[in-house]
């Protein structure tokens, strides 16, 4: 202690069992008293430690709230643009009006026919959501959709080769093609 | 006199080398140097082309994928939450978007991806609290936990 007295402000910091040594510090154990221990990633467990307290009745009102408001802006109909999340030949599409959609396979119905697509997954407008799990209802949205084109695509070609084993096969794939201008995306009045 | 064998002399050393030869060097018109003319080299040029468009097909796929969760990690990292906790609460709520979905919402649709986080927030704490429950052991267990409180 004499020999720092001349710098003691810098070097009160060095003295030991200060807390102001390890800022960050903890204990092993609550229990035993005296050595500390440098906080790391696994000092203490990923989770929270107190959770926030849940009300329910707050949260029920919250969401009696927020479907009233939903609800009574699809019974007005003043939503501007929708947008769907389609589940379609084994792929999900990202939809609005007036989408070309191209299909890599071949559909059973013929040009201009209209198909409904009934599995959606997700429906947005501006201002709210409506996430299935995982679908939403066949009664709660309708898309619609028309068959404008059948062709084939380009031809692809599929070569495989190994060198210095003379082998080389070489094949032109084609695949029938469809491609569907969506009509329109509805919301029917009814939630819960 | 007529020389009956001369036309049997005179063969056709098939009559379709042209096209051919133009079936291959017209794939490698767009490639750089004597390749895209000359057929010995652009044979071996047009066959690598093929091969690597093939195998890139099916790389595509991939790359795709992983762009699509760098892209979904990233806008989550917005909201102050990680990519395999975002995945993993929505399956766990059995919301079956897939990350090409996902991250075309994030893009597009930044609101919408807002709500997803939120919905996989609330599952996790929900999680918590079943797994947590009070802080408390069980009655008769008799531990660490008992023993500090």
């Amino acid at each position: 202690m004499a020999l720092c007295r001349g710098a003691g402000l810098l070097l009160r910091t060095l003295l030991p069992g200060n807390p102001l040594l390890f800022p960050a510090a903890c204990r092993t154990q609550s229990s035993v008293s005296g050595v500390l221990v440098p906080r790391t990633s696994l000092t203490s467990p990923p989770w929270p430690e107190q959770l926030p307290p849940v009300c329910e009745a707050e949260d029920a009102r919250r969401q009696a709230a927020v479907v009233s408001t939903v609800n009574g802006s699809i019974e007005r109909q003043d939503y501007g643009r929708l947008f769907a999340v389609v589940h379609f030949a084994s792929r999900q599409w990202k939809v609005t009006g007036e989408d070309l959609i191209l299909i890599e396979n071949h559909l059973e119905a013929g040009c201009g026919e209209t198909i409904r697509m009934e599995k959606v997954l997700l429906v947005g407008a501006e201002d709210f959501t409506l996430v299935g799990r995982p679908l939403l209802g066949r009664d709660l949205v309708r898309v619609e959709a028309t068959v404008i084109e059948k062709t084939e695509s380009w031809p692809k070609v599929h070569m495989r080769f190994w060198k210095r084993h003379r082998y080389q096969r070489k094949m032109i794939i084609v695949q029938p093609q469809t491609v569907l201008r969506i009509n329109s995306i509805e919301l029917a009045p009814r939630l819960s | 006199m007529v020389f009956l064998s001369l036309s049997c002399w005179i063969r056709s050393r098939g009559p379709d080398r042209y096209w051919k030869v133009q079936d291959i060097v017209k794939n490698a018109k767009h490639f750089r140097g004597r390749k895209n003319r000359c057929y010995k080299l652009a044979v071996k040029a047009v066959r690598r082309a093929f091969v690597y468009a093939t195998k890139g097909r099916r790389l595509k796929k991939r790359y795709m994928r992983t762009l699509w969760i760098s892209r979904i990690a990233a806008a989550s990292r917005e909201h102050g939450m990680k990519y395999p906790v975002l995945m993993h609460n929505l399956t766990k709520s059995s919301v079956q978007l897939n990350r090409h979905v996902i991250s075309n919402l994030a893009i597009t649709e930044p609101r919408s991806f807002l709500s997803l986080a939120k919905v996989a927030r609330a599952r996790q704490q929900e999680g918590f609290r079943a797994a947590l429950g009070d802080g408390k052991e069980p009655v008769g267990v008799f531990s660490r936990v008992v023993l500090l409180q």
